[in-house]
């Protein structure tokens, strides 16, 4: 494959959730990422195996998105190939559940969790521009390299794309990023609490130690479904509303 | 505020409202991020990075899983930042979280409504974008885009709108305001314990990591 439609399908993987609804999820991003992958096939961007690959892969689908590259590799060799198009449809469909499970357990249940905690940890210690700066890179490394390492290993891979998610290092990520964000957190807890209720007399970090785990004990079991922002929105307004009276 | 910090704080917001989910997800959406760079906008960090770590804390509890709806903390940060901005201490903390909670939250109704539109505009053209007209998939596309900007600067103008007035009229007095900035700290941290241990009860021996983190946390606080 040429590299500049190669470069440019990865760029475009940036772009993957930009028309995200409810009717095809990201079927649209989809679409516009395996663009330049198609271009190729026969007859070109006028032909009929152009349009009928463009059609299928504007179709419902949904994944995480840094793993996405890995379905657009995948679709556009199998659509090169001249896989019939029942098979490219259901490689599509059989993608999207494994990309989205493991993306979201390395991820959002590790990568970005642990960076965030150890971005706190730092604001604590540092300049906040070097705390923020430290956070993005230990975050952006992975999920940048992910989403370019993603669409060449779907690509070079077809229809036996599975072979990737046994790579040994996605592997080692899964392992490692769960327990990273834990200890992150973990630390994050007490470094941030202390710095937060420096300026803060008495009476006033014990409340707020009071508050904390009242909350704790609100989310993770009276009222778990709320949310954080909804349940911060009432204590705060009902907070606002004892202080408008002192 | 002068016109340019308005300027820069709605470029910002827009932004941080399309990294959110539309383009690129490089997490300047975070809070922290967003809060730190408002707060340099509005020549105040040490405010923006005060509420852009308590809004952290809240948003540590978002996974977003598949198409999951989550409040948009970074756009709240925007605005908390420009409410906290230049209060002296303590005092504009608490009011500038209550605020940049319930930008968070509307730009969480707000994604939705932009999705719904979205959505309607594929049902429309379902015919053209099966037949694979890359153009009109193309354009449907950068409109979803558009709309999402849209939804951001919109929910930036309004934080400001917001934010200026709470700075006319101050709803609390200092002893309220202290109380909210620890209540609101407090929350956020509650929040955080909660998130950390469902994080760490899906992870192999993630607990005992959380617990370690937790041991060296306060060590790191008793020594320091």
């Amino acid at each position: 494959m040429n590299r500049g439609r190669l470069a440019a399908a990865t760029a475009r993987l940036f772009l993957f959730q930009g028309s995200m609804n409810h009717e095809r999820l990201q079927g649209l991003g989809m679409a516009v990422a395996i663009e330049p992958l198609l271009r190729d096939l026969e007859g070109g961007p006028a032909g009929k195996a152009y349009h009928e690959a463009i059609g299928r892969a504007a179709g419902f689908f949904n994944t995480h998105p840094y793993m996405a590259g890995l379905a657009v590799g995948a679709v556009a060799k199998a659509e090169h190939v001249g896989v019939p198009s029942q098979q490219v449809d259901r490689l599509r469909m059989a993608l999207k559940g494994p990309l989205g499970s493991l993306g979201d357990r390395m991820i959002w249940e590790g990568v970005l969790p642990a960076a965030a905690a150890i971005g706190l940890s730092l604001a604590t210690m540092t300049n906040p521009f070097i705390a923020v700066g430290a956070f993005l890179l230990l975050f952006n490394a992975p999920h940048v390299l992910l989403r370019w390492w993603g669409l060449r290993a779907g690509w070079r891979l077809g229809t036996d794309v599975a072979e990737a998610l046994s790579h040994p290092v996605l592997q080692a990520g899964l392992k490692i990023s769960g327990p990273m964000a834990a200890l992150a957190i973990g630390f994050a807890i007490p470094v941030v609490a202390e710095w937060l209720t420096t300026g803060l007399d008495p009476t006033a970090r014990w409340g707020t130690a009071a508050v904390g785990l009242s909350t704790a004990i609100a989310t993770r079991w009276l009222v778990p479904t709320l949310g954080a922002a909804r349940l911060g929105i009432l204590v705060l307004a009902a907070t606002l509303a004892l202080g408008w009276l002192l | 505020m002068e016109f340019t910090t308005v300027g820069g704080l709605l470029l910002w917001g827009a932004v941080v409202g399309l990294d959110l989910a539309t383009i690129a997800q490089v997490m300047i959406a975070r809070p922290l991020v967003a809060g730190v760079v408002a707060g340099w906008i509005i020549g105040d960090v040490q405010a923006g990075l005060i509420v852009g770590a308590i809004l952290e804390l809240f948003a540590l509890e978002v996974l977003p899983f598949g198409a999951a709806r989550y409040p948009d903390y970074g756009l709240g940060a925007v605005a908390a930042a420009a409410t906290a901005g230049g209060a002296p201490g303590v005092f504009g903390i608490g009011i500038g979280v209550a605020v940049g909670l319930l930008i968070a939250y509307l730009g969480e109704v707000a994604i939705q409504l932009v999705r719904q539109r979205t959505a309607a505009d594929v049902v429309s053209c379902r015919k053209v974008i099966d037949s694979g007209d890359f153009r009109v998939i193309y354009r449907l596309h950068l409109r979803g885009i558009l709309r999402d900007a849209a939804r951001a600067i919109a929910l930036t103008g309004l934080g400001l709108l917001l934010a200026a007035a709470v700075r006319i009229a101050m709803p609390v007095s200092v002893r309220g305001a202290v109380l909210l900035g620890a209540v609101a700290m407090g929350v956020g941290l509650g929040t955080t314990l909660v998130s950390g241990t469902m994080i760490a009860r899906d992870a192999r021996g993630g607990l005992v990591w959380l617990a370690a983190g937790l041991l060296a946390g306060v060590a790191w606080v008793v020594v320091r």
